[in-house]
């Protein structure tokens, strides 16, 4: 039987591309998924737990570990093995901590001998990190043969991405609520002052504070996170499953919608 | 739906320039089977238009709808070149119009008008590639704006970002090898179904020009995308890192997949196609060092830094690196093989274009000798800045590509300086049996149409997958669920079938364009695009392989 000429082009095109396609699934597989924004603000979170999350970030959304090796020397960056007490004597006069959190915001003012001036700020896009992820990150890098004793009060308040990492981000998100009537939400029937402090309203420190959560949070987590606690997880440091699960009964949408555009002036 | 779109627009895009390409050809040589080529090209494109701009159309709704953001804050910064976009396309699209419903009528004394038609439809078509890729570089590597996302230097500095020009001169190259090698895979099915010698003659022929077109642009690809790669490196270091070694790393190795059966394929195409030619018998001793040094620098170009083994495995190398093919997965190797497969597929070219001439000029041996000795010098020079690489730091390293990419560029300008006067006016041994080459040989253009295609959509996932979760890089973030960017098997699946609905199409186009043309026969003699008879094409002496 003589096979038709389409049959057998047809049949040659797609056999090369499954080969492709084939060799293409059976190399490793990688997917880059978006980094998840880490709140400490405000939590009792234990030296090893900071680690942590330090080396977490290290190893994500910090991007660190393209170019710097541990106990490895890298040609595009310096070696991190022992750098929590090799910082204490980078610079004269400067602490260990200092010195990281330097080199993370501001990397091109000292540059290593031998390296090209080629990281980027890390509290700044793409990377933008918050100031409790530049916290973390500072305290894994410390423990790598130094003493962990940075604290969130050491970060400049001016550092750290606002939410969503781009700053347009921030910009496009409006949500059609009134923040004076989200505030009577906040302070009467959410009761939200019962676990969190939240600027001048005062409250216990059961779950973590709010006074800047519209600079560390994305609009899409706090809405979320109203609704649905338990499905965003807990915040490092706080005990789970203590806020209420029942906001989105108990709410009107108007509240709701308030309350959030409320939450947003929160920076 | 965007890579389906993009494929479509590089058909509608490439297949012109090529098409004015070979109507100039046929012009200056008054060829007239050059003239057939070019009008049969642009009907095939006429009746893609509408698909791309459909395609086109569905790609915009679908921004709107997912991401309402993204299109707001793109249209904040680029409104005004909507209005370029959309003129440029009436341009174009009346242009080629005119182009294709003047052919009769701007023959003889007026054919450079027509031409000139030719021409500024190009020049409109390269004109909306440049402002598509705008949008497209801008979302790549911004600039123009201030830290809170809003335009200050003006809508052109937005525009002239760093990887526009990259991306504009990287795509036209492209689109001329993606022209090239359609219309030879057009050609290859016509061939392979054909009835007659003359018809075997005419699509053998009209493989060979489209092959000869892509190949040619092919060549000076790899600089392009060097140049690309260069510039996304300066306008962001980490952009760079994250494309090269980071998650995408493994991508190169399939890209190197591709481009290997592409020179592989090519270069075959030419031996088999040298068998029809009287007088190439001299060459054939040349094939099997070529083949050596194309196996060898395709085995080198697709060597990983990192192998894929078991944790066992691992240990047992000292990690991930093989102690000796590890010291192949470097750029220093790569960069080396790619520039002497270009070297030789160039060498292979040059062979194919003598193969039944023989120079009579009084300085041909001086001539030849020349040209192997500045192909032994750009050999030379490649392996000699491969080598000195492993010596020296990265940043020095990567200055020595610029150096081997010279190297690879002038040799081919200089042997083809000395070439065209040497051959001019040459003895032939024998016409070219056009028609008589091995039917396999079609099918190798099928495979180099069907693999460009899908390095096409590889590169488009590279090109939109290393800004990761951000629609505009470090400006403007993806929130949705979506926001992952997928595995390579999952994206070479997702290629694969917009590979697979692009050839549908396009074969429905073709089949379209073949009903117009049974309408009309009887007629097509009187219509002035009749199909021209091939020399060769009757020669039974030949006979098919």
């Amino acid at each position: 039987m003589r096979i038709p000429v389409g049959l057998k082009v047809a049949a040659v095109s797609v056999g090369v591309m499954l080969a492709y396609s084939g060799y293409a699934n059976y190399i490793p597989q990688i997917e880059s998924k978006p980094p998840q924004e880490l709140s400490l603000e405000g939590g009792n979170v234990t030296p090893a737990q900071l680690v942590k999350a330090g080396e977490e970030i290290y190893k994500t959304k910090g991007t660190c570990e393209v170019c710097h090796k541990i106990g490895e020397k890298g040609t595009r960056a310096p070696d991190l093995a022992g750098v929590g007490s090799r910082a204490a004597r980078a610079k004269p006069g400067q602490s260990a901590k200092q010195y990281l959190i330097d080199a993370l915001i501001k990397p091109n003012d000292f540059i290593v001998e031998g390296y090209p001036p080629i990281m980027p700020a890390v509290d700044k896009p793409p990377i933008a990190l918050n100031r409790s992820e530049l916290w973390a990150l500072t305290a894994f890098l410390q423990s790598l043969g130094g003493t962990v004793d940075v604290a969130l009060a050491d970060i400049p308040a001016t550092a750290g991405a606002p939410a969503g990492g781009g700053t347009a981000t921030a910009a496009a998100v409006t949500v059609p609520g009134d923040p004076k009537a989200g505030k009577a939400v906040y302070t009467g029937k959410g009761a939200c002052g019962a676990c969190h402090k939240a600027n001048d309203i005062p409250g216990t420190p059961v779950g973590p504070d709010l006074s800047q959560i519209a600079k560390i949070q994305t609009p899409d987590y706090i809405m979320k996170k109203i609704i649905d606690p338990k499905g965003m997880g807990t915040v490092a440091g706080f005990p789970p499953g203590v806020m209420p699960q029942t906001f989105g009964q108990s709410l009107t949408s108007k509240e709701y919608l308030d309350l959030v555009a409320f939450l947003l002036t929160l920076k | 739906m965007a890579q389906l779109h993009l494929n479509f627009a590089a058909f509608i895009l490439g297949v012109p320039i090529f098409a004015v390409i070979i109507e100039i050809i046929g012009w200056r040589t008054r060829d007239q089977k050059y003239d057939w080529l070019s009008h049969e090209l642009v009907k095939l494109t006429f009746a893609a238009f509408s698909t791309t701009a459909l395609l086109g159309a569905l790609l915009l709704f679908l921004f709107i709808g997912y991401y309402p953001k993204f299109w707001t804050y793109m249209t904040s910064i680029f409104f005004p070149t909507y209005w370029v976009y959309a003129l440029l396309f009436f341009a174009e699209t009346f242009t080629v119009y005119l182009w294709y419903y003047g052919w009769d009528w701007l023959q003889g004394p007026r054919k450079w008008i027509h031409v000139s038609l030719g021409v500024l439809s190009n020049v409109f078509g390269t004109a909306i590639l440049f402002v598509a890729n705008s949008w497209v570089t801008f979302m790549m590597s911004p600039a123009g704006i201030d830290e809170s996302g809003a335009l200050t230097g003006g809508v052109w500095a937005a525009i002239t970002n760093f990887t526009w020009m990259p991306i504009n001169i990287h795509r036209l190259i492209a689109n001329v090898v993606f022209g090239g090698t359609i219309a030879a895979a057009y050609a290859a099915f016509r061939f392979l179904g054909a009835k007659t010698d003359e018809e075997r003659a005419r699509y053998d022929w009209m493989g060979y020009i489209g092959n000869f077109i892509a190949l040619s642009a092919f060549i000076v690809l790899p600089f392009a995308g060097y140049w690309l790669g260069r510039e996304i490196y300066a306008f962001n270091q980490t952009m760079g890192i994250t494309m090269m070694g980071g998650f995408m790393s493994w991508l190169w190795i399939i890209q190197a997949i591709l481009i290997g059966v592409l020179f592989i394929g090519s270069n075959y195409y030419l031996w088999l196609g040298m068998e029809r030619i009287p007088g190439s018998e001299r060459y054939r001793k040349y094939v099997p060092p070529m083949l050596i040094v194309l196996a060898i620098g395709f085995m080198v170009w697709a060597t990983p830094r990192s192998m894929v083994v078991t944790l066992d495995e691992a240990r047992a190398m000292g990690g991930t690196h093989h102690p000796l093919l590890g010291f192949l997965g470097v750029m220093s190797a790569k960069n080396t093989a790619v520039n002497l497969m270009i070297l030789t597929t160039f060498l292979s070219f040059v062979l194919y274009r003598r193969a039944n001439k023989i120079p009579l000029k009084p300085w041909s041996n001086t001539g030849m000798l020349v040209q192997w000795a500045v192909f032994a010098l750009a050999s030379i020079i490649v392996v000699f800045y491969g080598v000195y690489g492993y010596f020296v730091e990265s940043l020095v390293r990567i200055g020595f590509s610029v150096y081997q990419v010279v190297a690879v560029l002038a040799a081919i300008a200089i042997v083809m300086a000395i070439d065209i006067p040497m051959f001019k006016g040459a003895r032939t041994t024998g016409a070219i049996r056009w028609g008589t080459i091995a039917p396999r040989s079609q099918y190798v253009l099928i495979i180099l149409a069907v693999t460009f295609t899908w390095l096409m959509g590889l590169m488009g996932f590279a090109r939109s997958g290393i800004r990761q979760h951000w629609h505009v890089y470090g400006v403007l973030r993806d929130t949705s669920v979506d926001a992952v960017t997928p595995a390579l098997g999952y994206a070479a699946n997702v290629i694969t079938v917009v590979t697979i609905v692009f050839f549908a199409l396009v074969m429905f186009i073709f089949w379209l364009g073949g009903l117009a043309e049974k309408g009309k026969e009887g007629q097509a003699h009187g219509h002035g695009h009749a199909a021209p008879v091939i020399a060769g094409g009757s020669d039974e002496s030949g006979g098919r392989a």
